[in-house]
């Protein structure tokens, strides 16, 4: 069997085998409250989140949804399967998985980056699982140490930790692109400073508009390259 | 027994421990799989190992991150919920936005009011439901979806193409969403135009940049092509470090 069969074969089980532990997944997670509730000796209260559902989660949904439609290409079979149980997209999988992409030059689309980014997703749920599990075992020796008030600001401030090192390593890729969207958010935020609270749903606009003066630059380019 | 002994039960702990596990048990069966079909595909191992190493070491700290969102949480939900929450599809921002909502429909503030035993039962579903639409996405089209998406480049060797210019612009206006928020909040954050707001996630982010370069730089000129894979964990580190020195 040739490569291109292997990887057709393989890609093949990875949705079967992807579709079923997500459901699975599914049925477990939304399984859980009620069975936990039965051993509390209760009932979920199905209007109160029905009513939380209309408040908060259709936001969630659509979220969820432009995440799906952003997020896959990038992923591919495995690693888009795995990412969406695992969770913690944005803050981790999301630039764990292009990190491994840059390190060893896996391009969008290839069988390369089908294999790299399910190889990061994986080992990156497996290390949150472990630091989570260790850190529940440890939980009552390692408290004392975490919650120290000489520690929280550092905690307070991983997110900003983060993005400011994927600042350098994104902005300097392309620093006149990056001008735009930081200068348009600054701006948002310093004339509705109420939307700090909502800045996860601000990376929609932000990225659609990085996106597509990208776009309106690639396409330009592209006709320069033809017409030449 | 008080609610958050019950929480804490051990029969809870079994039943998240248990779905913690599951998933466990799919990341190394997918791990295993991506890794013989690389070998199969005729990848360098040692790119592999690369991937997989970079990957751990870039997860080791925001996991801490999340692990302490499974300490802020146990307060009211107890430990083994939030556990498995942020273990499986959670996410640390998502978590306690969707929490807080669920506890105002049962007329409690999340924290401040003791916890009841139905509260928690649909503060446990509510956080189940919102944030389970990418998990049911995947499974019903995904494979159309990428199939559609790949179709024109299906076993290309490189790429070239708008998806990756794409995605470096997408990280770009994600990171700079972040990042006009802190400046934002600095200059408006105690009211409009004041420079009053909170400075240290502008010092923190600065540090990490100014770290992320330094690594870079050895890595590039110096060719310390190792350091790439601490260069995230580290930079992260150096920033949060200066949150601790400055005390905010």
């Amino acid at each position: 069997m040739d490569k291109q069969k292997a990887y057709e074969e393989y890609l093949k089980n990875t949705h079967r085998l992807g579709r079923a532990v997500s459901l699975l997944t599914l049925v477990l997670l939304l399984g859980a409250p009620f069975l936990i509730g039965s051993l509390l000796g209760t009932l979920p209260d199905l209007g109160a989140a029905a009513r939380g559902f209309l408040s908060v989660g259709l936001v969630w949904t659509v979220s969820s949804v432009v995440e799906y439609l952003v997020y896959t290409p990038m992923l591919g079979a495995g690693g888009s399967y795995l990412a969406f149980i695992t969770g913690n997209l944005i803050n981790m999988k999301i630039p764990c998985a292009m990190n491994a992409r840059e390190l060893v030059d896996a391009k969008t689309g290839t069988a390369e980056n089908e294999v790299i980014s399910t190889l990061s997703i994986a080992t990156s749920s497996l290390v949150t699982i472990l630091v989570l599990g260790l850190g529940v075992l440890l939980m009552i020796p390692l408290r004392p140490v975490l919650e120290s008030p000489a520690l929280q600001p550092a905690f307070a401030n991983v997110v900003p930790a983060l993005f400011g090192a994927m600042a350098y390593k994104y902005f300097r890729k392309d620093i006149r692109l990056a001008l735009v969207p930081l200068c348009c958010m600054s701006l948002l935020f310093m004339f509705v400073p109420s939307l700090t609270s909502s800045t996860s749903f601000m990376i929609i606009p932000s990225g659609a508009l990085a996106i597509g003066l990208s776009w309106w630059r690639w396409r330009k380019a592209r006709k320069g390259a033809e017409q030449a | 027994m008080s609610v958050l002994d019950q929480l804490n039960g051990g029969g809870i702990y079994l039943i998240c421990g248990g779905i913690v596990l599951f998933i466990a048990a799919i990341c190394v069966v997918f791990l295993v799989r991506a890794w013989k079909a690389g070998k199969a595909l005729g990848m360098d191992p040692v790119r592999m190992k690369r991937a997989v190493t970079s990957s751990a070491t870039f997860s080791l700290l925001p996991s801490v991150g999340i692990l302490l969102g499974v300490l802020a949480l146990s307060g009211s939900l107890g430990i083994p919920w939030p556990w498995l929450r942020l273990s499986v599809i959670g996410a640390l921002h998502y978590e306690t936005q969707v929490a807080d909502a669920a506890a105002e429909q049962m007329g409690i503030r999340l924290g401040m009011d003791p916890m009841t035993t139905q509260a928690f039962a649909t503060i446990a579903l509510l956080m189940s439901i919102c944030i389970m639409w990418g998990m049911i996405l995947t499974a019903l089209f995904n494979k159309k979806y990428l199939k559609r998406l790949g179709g024109k480049d299906a076993g290309r060797k490189s790429g070239g193409g708008f998806g990756d210019v794409a995605m470096v612009a997408m990280f770009i206006g994600m990171v700079s969403a972040y990042l006009g928020s802190y400046l934002g909040g600095f200059v408006s954050g105690n009211g409009l135009f004041t420079f009053s707001g909170s400075w240290t996630p502008l010092l923190v982010a600065a540090v990490a940049a100014l770290a992320m370069a330094v690594f870079t730089w050895l890595a590039e000129k110096k060719h310390l092509d190792w350091l790439d894979n601490f260069s995230i964990a580290g930079s992260m580190l150096l920033g949060m470090l200066a949150a601790v020195l400055v005390g905010h």
